[in-house]
């Protein structure tokens, strides 16, 4: 059985007027990895609440259809209990900071403090956790000292060190630059591996292509297309629905309509675009 | 070091006071001037002992400049208001109905020194002592944690709205709005600042309220803590001894005044 699962899922926020999602049916597996595309408004963000339990418990409103993870459904539990086992991690860095701590390493202990975490485990986990998404270096700063680019960092391994058994990251890179966000879809392709079942609302499709085990694009609250990340994002209803893709994927829609793209598949990524110019 | 505090990382012996002493300290100095008779009461406990505590904690400097911007609208305005509506008295001059009283600017000055050590004793304790040691300690003396968070980040606000409120003026200046000039000019700035300031906050809160509830903030599990408060036996001491004499101060006041 699937370890997420959607039925049916629309809901619609208490000061809005339409549905910001709409028949979202929608199964993952555990130690899946899968990313979330789509235009603003898409309601990318608003599935990212639901998955955590936000939407409803937090921002009330009408919800209607399932959210199940691990056979339990967030209607029947509390987001206290949810929260345990599902981690958010949002693109606003600087409001993920709590504000009570002094340094990173405490800002990142701040989370196994509240679920009574012991005081070597403790330090244990957060120095494992700060080496994997390598920012040991910045223990002793002050969370509010650091770059964007540095606070996504530690917004990132605050939730990881809860190690959730479902990470749900919206835009986590959005600040980041290109070696950061290579980490970053480093550190959660391997956490996938080990057993965690990653939702990460991404906007590079390029990574995508190289890391996520599955592509789900969003428009106006549906499931537009979703499929392995070659296919969904090479498809022709991307581009007709005005997302973004990758500038490998631009370049050889004009090459093949040129006659210089020989190959079937489009690319997504550098490697698979030279590939193909080569043959 | 942090931007977003108060506190001002020294090393010193006040510094390494258990944050429990230094707010009972506080309020031990708090209770005695606002108890004991005399008029300048105020004015000396803060000269002579929160000022040489100020030394020893070295954030005297720190401390007086602080103290000094934040008490001085208030005093202006306590002194424009006590002089210019008080009752009978001195007039210091007289303009048509305007006759500001020498009487009501003393009992501004009065008032003031109790405003004084009040905004000094705690700016004193916050610039000496860790938000997240205050935190730490509160919860463990039964505060719960809701309102021990409540409580740290509400001391680290005030920096960092300023810092906001900085950003916001840069980034409408850059559009074109005017913010020198005279008071009219200056008026009319002052919403496009504020409003931007005032939601962006209340935004700010809901996503920090999501960030630490999915950190377990409500978990209900029992909490531990990452850092150890270094404590002493004297000092345990010295706290009963303080307790008791913010009672003793308590009690001394509202008899004194009966």
């Amino acid at each position: 059985m699937a370890f997420v699962i959607l039925k049916d899922l629309a809901y619609q926020y208490p000061s809005s007027t339409g549905l910001v999602l709409e028949n979202i049916s929608l199964q993952i597996q555990e130690g899946e990895f899968v990313s979330i595309i789509g235009p603003n408004g898409a309601g990318k963000s608003t599935l990212c609440y639901a998955l955590a339990g936000f939407v409803p418990h937090f921002f009330k409103g009408e919800i209607s259809g399932e959210v199940e993870v691990d056979g339990r459904k967030s209607s029947e539990s509390t987001l206290d209990e949810w929260a345990l086992n599902v981690g958010l991690a949002f693109q606003n860095p600087f409001n993920q900071i709590s504000g009570a701590k002094y340094t990173v390493f405490e800002e990142i202990a701040f989370g196994l403090e509240n679920i009574g975490v012991p005081r070597d485990e403790m330090k244990k986990r957060v120095e494992d956790a700060m080496s994997l998404t390598g920012i040991s270096d910045l223990a002793d700063r002050s969370p509010y000292s650091l770059s964007g680019g540095q606070q996504q960092r530690v917004a990132l391994t605050s939730i990881l060190v809860m190690r959730p058994r479902l990470l749900v990251l919206d835009e986590p890179t959005s600040q980041m630059d290109p070696v950061g966000t290579r980490e970053v879809f480093g550190v959660v392709r391997k956490m996938a591996e080990e057993g965690m079942t990653v939702v990460m609302v991404e906007h590079k499709v390029e990574w995508i292509a190289n890391f996520a085990d599955r592509v789900i694009a969003l428009k106006d609250g549906q499931i537009l297309i979703e499929g392995k990340p070659n296919e969904v994002l090479t498809s022709d209803l991307l581009i007709e629905n005005g997302f973004g893709i990758s500038r490998y994927t631009s370049a050889a829609r004009e090459a093949r309509k040129r006659g210089l793209w020989k190959k079937e598949k489009l690319p997504v990524t550098l490697d698979e675009a030279v590939e193909g110019f080569k043959s | 070091m942090n931007a977003f505090s108060m506190y001002a990382a020294r090393e010193s012996g006040l510094h390494s006071l258990h944050p429990l002493t230094k707010i009972l300290m506080t309020l031990l100095l708090v209770a005695a001037g606002l108890a004991l008779p005399g008029n300048w009461t105020g004015y000396f406990i803060v000269v002579f002992i929160i000022f040489p505590l100020a030394f020893w904690g070295r954030v005297f400097l720190n401390l007086l400049s602080t103290t000094w911007k934040v008490s001085l609208p208030f005093a202006i305005s306590v002194i424009l208001i006590q002089s210019f509506f008080w009752g009978e008295g001195t007039p210091i001059f007289e303009i048509g109905v305007l006759s500001p009283k020498w009487e009501g600017a003393m009992f501004a000055a009065v008032s003031m020194g109790k405003i004084i050590l009040v905004m000094s004793g705690f700016l004193l304790f916050s610039m000496t002592t860790r938000p997240d040691t205050l935190m730490i300690t509160l919860k463990q003396a039964g505060v719960p944690s809701s309102i021990a968070y409540i409580i740290v980040t509400t001391l680290q606000i005030v920096p960092s709205f300023q810092r906001k409120a900085l950003t916001i003026l840069d980034a409408q200046r850059s559009r074109g709005l005017e913010t020198e000039g005279n008071l009219y000019v200056r008026a009319r700035a002052f919403i496009p600042i504020i409003l931007p300031l005032v939601l962006g906050s209340l935004m700010e809160v809901e996503e920090r309220a999501i960030a630490i509830e999915s950190r377990g903030f409500n978990s209900g599990k029992k909490e531990t803590s990452l850092i150890e408060i270094p404590d002493t036996p004297l000092q345990k001491v010295i706290r009963r001894v303080i307790l008791f004499g913010i009672f003793a101060f308590i009690v001394f006041g509202v008899l004194w005044r009966l």
